[in-house]
């Protein structure tokens, strides 16, 4: 298929500099590098794929609202994943203030949970647990950090913060999991 | 691939793998029908003023509100008479400055790019009492009482004009800032202080009804009736 030969080929800047000069097909290549990486993002955080896949839709939304602020030079994926981010908060924080309790009711449901041989399930849920129990600052750095596999001043330049404050978020991050996995399991058995 | 420093290679790192491979999902009717729901979102925005401004670049869209700012601003400077002589003071110039700065600042705010990582919650909430708080401050230095004389208005009777034409003036404000905003968090809130401070500031500039208790009734209150009507009402809707 011509798109995704030509999406496997093409950088992310290149890519978005096309879309930005109207190549709507470029627009697709770019959803069809990203959609999987953001879906796995946002699931992770919101544990709902409904929503998730909704921030997704918004993510690219917005990227196309935005596209003219894209300038030659400029690195595409922190862009995405700022967006994706800012959505995501923002989605924690309506929430909270309107205290939907039928949304924490459906989150408890890991997704495809179905899916997966019941030793995986237990193991996902126990670590998606430990993961609810972080603070959002250091959730989103474990997610940036570990997940999407960014370095420390990406992560830095996406959350809007430190590169030094980033390292000690994800210290106490990556501890805390390792004692809450800790305690989950030994509760568990 | 990137260098990544320091990310835990332990148990730890293998549990964290395991969550990883077990959320992935991207079949492929799942991602087509996203791409198309964008798509339409995208085609149905383009076709819309607000779809057309907030696709502008950042620069475009500053100047554009800026423009409409200057435009609105030096009209109305010409067409209508402003304060005597004698009420151009100090404070009244200081009054004016600041509530253009501050409107400056909300419209930076507003028009922050969406790639950026959010201002932290503080800044818009500071920045939308100091607006208040300014045209609080502003009433204080109300138009000088000795001009009242010339006058004959009765202060409390045409607060209710002056916060009318305030809040009549502050719409357009509102509305352009709204139409430039891709989404910011707070962008509701901001735009409103916004409006009360354009009010404010037309009406500083051309009200000659002297008294404190004239401005704080008809000046100030437009500032507090947009933030509290507009702002925070639109705020607390669902989103789209």
């Amino acid at each position: 298929m011509p798109n995704s030969e030509r999406g496997s080929k093409a950088s992310d800047e290149e890519l978005m500099e096309a879309y930005v000069n109207g190549d709507d097909a470029a627009f697709r290549a770019l959803f069809e590098r990203y959609a999987p990486i953001l879906l796995r993002l946002t699931r992770r955080h919101l544990r709902n794929d409904e929503l998730a896949e909704e921030i997704v839709q918004q993510t690219f939304f917005r990227l196309h609202g935005a596209r003219n602020d894209f300038r030659p030079g400029s690195k595409l994926r922190p862009w995405i994943m700022t967006i994706a981010m800012n959505l995501v908060r923002e989605h924690w924080r309506r929430t909270k203030r309107r205290k939907m309790t039928s949304i924490e009711v459906d989150t408890q449901a890991a997704p495809e949970a179905d899916l997966m041989p019941l030793e995986l399930r237990q193991r996902s849920e126990l670590l998606h647990v430990a993961l609810e129990k972080l603070p959002t600052s250091q959730r989103e750095v474990v997610e940036l950090h570990w997940f999407q596999e960014r370095p420390y001043a990406e992560v830095a330049q996406i959350i809007g913060t430190s590169e030094g404050a980033v390292r000690v978020r994800a210290h106490r991050a990556y501890a805390t999991l390792k004692q809450l996995l800790v305690l989950e399991i030994r509760g568990d058995e | 691939m990137t260098s990544v420093n320091n990310r835990p290679e332990d148990d730890l790192a293998e549990r964290l793998r395991e969550l990883d491979v077990a959320d992935v999902d991207a079949r492929s009717e799942r991602m087509e029908h996203l791409f198309t729901g964008i798509k339409a979102e995208c085609q149905k925005s383009d076709r819309t003023v607000a779809g057309f401004l907030r696709s502008r670049s950042t620069m475009a869209r500053r100047l554009i509100v800026l423009g409409v700012f200057s435009a609105l601003a030096i009209t109305g400077w010409y067409l209508f008479p402003i304060v005597g002589d004698h009420a151009r003071t100090i404070q009244w110039t200081t009054s004016l400055v600041t509530f253009c700065v501050l409107l400056l600042a909300a419209m930076i705010m507003v028009t922050r790019p969406v790639h950026l990582p959010e201002l932290p919650r503080w800044q818009s909430v500071c920045l939308v009492c100091v607006a208040l708080g300014a045209t609080v401050l502003a009433a204080f230095w109300p138009y000088p009482a000795a001009q009242a004389a010339t006058h004959g208005h009765d202060g409390s009777v045409m607060a209710g004009a002056c916060m009318g034409v305030g809040i009549l003036l502050g719409v357009p404000v509102y509305a352009l800032l709204r139409l430039v905003d891709r989404g910011n968090a707070f962008g509701s809130l901001v735009a409103a202080a916004a409006a009360g401070l354009a009010g404010n500031f037309v009406l500083k500039a051309h009200c000659s009804v002297p008294g404190t208790s004239h401005e704080l009734l008809g000046h100030a209150s437009v500032a507090v009736l947009f933030v509290l009507g507009l702002g925070l009402v639109h705020r607390w809707m669902p989103s789209h």
